[in-house]
């Protein structure tokens, strides 16, 4: 019986994969820029068809993680070996970028978001999801499921959500005050006349370190959803080229771009933030390793 | 004012394009000259291009803010 446990845990995720795959019929036009609510006028307006996407790609990451870990075994076997190469590879990952103290710490964060944007950026590819239509109150057919990451708020949140513990990570790490002297304070030593000419030269540079700050999250929400989203247009409209029989050939190759581009943007998403926190955390007596 | 939209975006879709492809070839030449060090080339040549792209996507969205 024990061997039907794991199988049990697995096959809704198997069911919710087949579910987005179900109508294979290529097509599906343009994607408006802005996601739009299957349940607008009821109290649940806020849902928009990117955020069921979202919550799908969590809810698959939940059951990887519940199947992964059902029947734990000191020599891992299956399922749960290949979780722990996937989280072990991540950590070390990580570690090798954040150094072993920081990785303890924010390594929840890091491999979280990382295995979210891939696992939502590959659910939004899956061939038929952009098929799954209804139509809105006021006639227009919308498309019920819609890339998590090809929606602003989405990668808005992610950003902004990182730009918080940003702040919080180094105010912790490094203390107020080795924080505003970690921007500020002029970097080399300097004795008398120049050191008052170096501590102004190094405010104007620290104001510089700000605004560099204030762009980052802004920069990293932007680069996910513009790569995503350019992708699923691209996807489209290279669909609406050729005729409605011949739609898959054009948008083919590109689709494994969009495969590509997908990991590639989880992965420098979660690694520049990685880099945003080493850059604010680093002392000065760091051991090169 | 369409023009010096599309101007803006495609000199930046430009120059992110001469941008990455620097970066594409120092990578290559220097995994080729230590192969060794692959993986920290690797990474850089991630982080690099990423933030390449990211003046490309700034540009083609800041030009909608008029």
């Amino acid at each position: 019986m024990a061997r039907f446990t794991s199988l049990r845990a697995v096959l809704p995720a198997i069911f919710l994969f087949l579910f987005t795959a179900v109508a294979s019929a290529a097509g599906g036009g343009q994607l408006p820029l802005f996601p739009h609510s299957p349940f607008e006028g009821t109290p649940f307006f806020w849902v928009s068809n990117s955020t069921i996407m979202v919550w799908m790609g969590a809810l698959l990451i939940f059951l990887f993680c519940k199947a992964a870990t059902s029947k734990m075994a000191i020599i891992p076997a299956g399922f749960q070996n290949f979780a722990e190469w996937l989280i072990e590879s991540l950590y070390n990952f990580f570690g090798s970028v954040l150094g072993d103290h920081l990785v303890k710490r924010t390594f929840w964060f890091f491999g979280g978001t990382f295995l979210l944007i891939l696992t939502v950026n590959y659910l939004a590819l899956i061939p038929g999801v952009g098929t799954i239509t209804y139509v809105d109150r006021d006639g227009g057919v919308q498309g019920l499921l819609r890339g998590g990451n090809a929606d602003l708020n989405m990668t808005a949140a992610m950003s902004m959500t990182f730009a918080v513990l940003w702040f919080y990570w180094a105010l912790t790490e490094n203390g107020t005050k080795n924080f505003f002297a970690h921007i500020f304070a002029p970097k080399g030593d300097f004795k008398g006349l120049m050191l008052a000419g170096m501590v102004v030269v190094f405010f104007a540079v620290g104001v510089l370190e700000l605004i560099s700050i204030a762009i980052r999250p802004v920069a990293l929400s932007f680069r996910l959803f513009g790569n995503i989203y350019g992708g699923e247009q691209t996807l489209g409209g290279l669909m609406a080229l050729v005729p409605e029989s011949l739609a898959f050939l054009p948008s083919l190759p590109f689709y494994f771009v969009e495969l590509l581009v997908g990991l590639i943007q989880a992965l420098v998403f979660t690694l520049l933030s990685a880099v945003f926190l080493k850059l604010i955390c680093t002392h000065d007596d760091e051991h090169a390793h | 004012m369409v023009f010096s939209k599309a101007f803006a975006v495609a000199l930046a879709a430009l120059a992110g394009g001469i941008g990455i492809s620097i970066l594409g070839c120092k990578a290559a030449e220097a995994t080729g000259r230590n192969p060794g060090a692959a993986t920290p080339v690797l990474t850089i040549s991630i982080i690099l291009a990423a933030l390449i792209e990211g003046i490309f996507i700034l540009t083609a969205f800041a030009v909608n803010f008029d």
